[in-house]
């Protein structure tokens, strides 16, 4: 298992930071599963990928089938602090228009606070 | 004339200690174990060979064992029983007998005694049984040839032979005129794994076997139980003991090893409240010599180390069933190699060419190529995850796309079909990433990447990536796509690659990366030189994903 992932909250909004890899297997199974835990207890999160080097085909699938479930639900996730790698994937991919990412923390949990959109709205806004 | 000879299942039958039938019917072939007699062959449902076909009468025949010998006997049946083509009313089976009931030809019986193999256990067991024991051997010698044995043992393979083995030096050091290993079965039912008499000879289960003492055996807290029934005038009554006239049983449960560091925890930790995988039972007749007098020594030191044997004879199996789970996958593996395929079209205006390197497991990965009216047309698709799942999905999407560009369809129609495909069936973490290129005589290509790897385009030693993409297939069920255009001169290349290819990996944990990959295909003009680059800079380090390269050149 090469993903560590701690937890914690901030004003309702569930703070998740990765480390490591997300790769197909233990570690987007660990990822899917916190991120569903997190889900039950706040509906909003920031997902902080700062400390992610990898991600492979299976992890991107991973983010993005809890990424749309949650919404389906109502629930916001946010991203933040993608390193290069992780940036580039999600060119490449194109999904770059379907999250909403954002430099740091701190911006994710601002937009977040002053976020009085419905969601859906800014579902394929770019940030 | 000569036959051909006998291969497959005939001549390696079905592991185990039991006679095996081979029950050729038509095409299909299966092994049975004749692991109780009488074994019954008939067109009767409640037969152990039930054989449906009006020719066989309901109850035809029996296969009974005397003496260590099977023996097919004919129970009256209207169209004979046959042993080697001859009519029989009772004949002995000897190796590769072929046996037929009233049916020829069309379905009939192999019989395999259990062969004697010459693995590392049997040749060691061999040795040891030309030993002869003294009456003078002290105990201490018997108990050091038993853990010599033991430990020799420990080191070879398959249950069935360290259980027959295991009761040939059990019988050896006990005297005991034969012996029984029985192991618990899913259900937790003991059901017998293997019985040897002194003169080494297999038995089968029998009646004269005292299971209420081995049921007593297993239930107790001992290391094990002596049953001396002139001493005991409550069991004296007990129908086994009569009917064969038991004097002496002896009954070790077989507990699970709880710590497996050395020989010594080992014999320390075989509590009595540990799992008992089952039972060594060995008894001999009141006509026969005593054995109620084994040194108890002995008995502990088989308890413990019959146990530790099986457990390890076990992990060996368990390991024996993934190599073949790995088997299956390669078999798996082997069959998407056959589906991936290609027959290159050739066209007067263009080559294709394509390789596929595959990493350990299976990957989803795959090409394909088809030439029509509008052009010749390339795919390279990368299916997330790996594996079985990953693979079926890829032969699936390969179909698909397959059909639609013979037909000659639009190639956004073709991904859209695509997306849709995928986002119904597997909503969320199955997806694919692809390209699919298709380029007319004139030069024009049309392209629509799908999360893919750029494509590069190499004109005149320069490599350009396209920066156009879209979304892969199957993750957002209402996602749109585009398609790019490119007019290709004589001499162009389009060059494909899967992520594995970028994303291979040396021993620091760098990746091949993008720029690596133009330097090398901006040089050379053979996917061969694209796969070295990649071979060396990962030196040795093994791939992770596998890698897929395909060339398209525009000749003019």
């Amino acid at each position: 298992m090469n993903l560590k992932i701690e937890k914690r909250q901030v004003d309702g909004v569930s703070i998740l930071s990765c480390q490591g890899r997300i790769m197909f297997g233990d570690e987007a199974n660990a990822l899917r599963d916190a991120l569903k835990q997190a889900l039950t207890e706040t509906p909003r999160m920031v997902l902080n990928l700062s400390g992610v080097t990898y991600i492979d085909s299976g992890g991107l699938g991973t983010l993005v089938g809890v990424y749309s479930s949650a919404r389906a639900a109502g629930a916001e996730i946010k991203l933040a602090g993608l390193g290069q790698r992780l940036h580039d994937v999600l060119q490449i991919t194109k999904l770059a228009t379907v999250f909403q990412v954002f430099d740091s923390e701190q911006q994710a949990l601002a937009a977040l606070k002053s976020n009085s959109l419905p969601a859906g709205v800014d579902f394929l806004k770019t940030s | 004339m000569t036959y051909p000879p006998i291969t497959g299942p005939i001549s390696s039958p079905g592991s185990g200690i039991f006679p095996t039938l081979v029950f050729v019917q038509g095409n299909d072939q299966r092994n049975i174990n004749l692991d109780h007699t009488p074994f019954t062959v008939g067109r009767k449902v409640d037969k152990d060979l039930v054989i449906a076909d009006p020719r066989v009468s309901r109850d035809h025949a029996l296969i009974t064992s005397e003496d260590g010998q099977f023996c097919v006997v004919d129970q009256g049946s209207k169209h004979g029983t046959f042993v080697n083509g001859e009519r029989i009313q009772r004949k002995t089976l000897e190796r590769n007998d072929r046996v037929e009931f009233g049916v020829r030809d069309v379905s009939y019986v192999i019989f395999h005694p259990h062969h004697a193999s010459s693995n590392t256990a049997r040749e060691f067991l061999s040795q040891i049984s030309g030993i002869q024991i003294s009456t003078d051997t002290t105990d201490l010698e018997k108990l050091t040839l038993f853990l010599e044995a033991a430990r020799k043992l420990n080191t070879t393979g398959v249950l069935d032979e360290i259980l027959v083995t295991l009761l040939d030096a059990t019988l050896k050091l006990t005297r005991a005129e034969r012996g029984y290993v029985f192991m618990r079965d899913e259900e937790n039912n003991l059901r017998l794994a293997a019985g040897r008499n002194s003169k080494g000879e297999p038995l089968l289960d029998d009646t004269t076997i005292s299971h209420s003492i081995l049921d007593e055996g297993v239930k107790s807290n001992s290391e094990f139980v002596i049953t001396d029934t002139s001493q005991s005038l409550d069991l004296a009554g007990r129908h086994s003991i009569v009917a064969y006239d038991l004097r002496t049983v002896i009954c070790i449960p077989l507990r699970k090893p709880q710590v497996q560091t050395t020989r010594d925890t080992a014999m320390v930790s075989t509590e009595s409240s540990a799992e008992v995988m089952g039972a060594l039972y060995v008894d001999s007749r009141f006509a026969s010599r005593d054995i109620s007098s084994v040194s108890n020594d002995i008995l502990r030191a088989i308890a413990t180390e019959a146990a530790s044997l099986i457990e390890n004879a076990r992990l060996v199996q368990a390991e024996e069933a993934s190599r073949r789970y790995q088997q299956e996958l390669s078999i798996a593996a082997s069959i998407q190699q056959r589906l991936m395929a290609v027959t290159i079209p050739e066209v007067p205006f263009a080559t294709l060419r394509g390789r596929n390197l595959s990493c350990k497991e299976i990957g989803g990965d795959f090409f394909d190529a088809v030439n029509t009216d509008e052009g010749l047309a390339v795919v390279l698709a990368d299916v997330s995850g790996k594996g079985v799942s990953a693979a079926l999905l890829a032969s699936t999407l390969q179909g698909m796309i397959y059909s639609q560009l013979t037909a000659g369809m639009p190639l956004i129609d073709i991904v859209v079909a695509a997306n849709r495909f995928f986002t119904h069936k597997h909503i969320g973490e199955k997806y694919a990433t692809l390209i699919i290129a298709r380029i007319r005589r004139d030069g024009e290509l049309e392209y629509v990447n799908c999360g893919h790897v750029p494509p590069l385009l190499v004109c005149n030693k320069e490599v350009i990536r396209p920066p156009h993409g879209n979304l892969p297939v199957g993750l957002l069920g209402d996602a749109t796509y585009e398609s790019d255009h490119v007019s290709l001169h004589a001499g162009d290349r389009l060059i494909l690659v899967t992520d594995g290819v970028t994303e291979a990996e040396n021993a620091r944990g760098d990746f091949f990366e993008d720029s690596r990959l133009e330097a090398v295909a901006a040089k050379s003009a053979t996917l061969e030189d694209i796969f070295t680059a990649v071979a060396n800079f990962c030196g040795g380090n093994p791939l992770n994903d596998d890698c897929t390269v395909v060339e398209l050149v525009y000749t003019g």
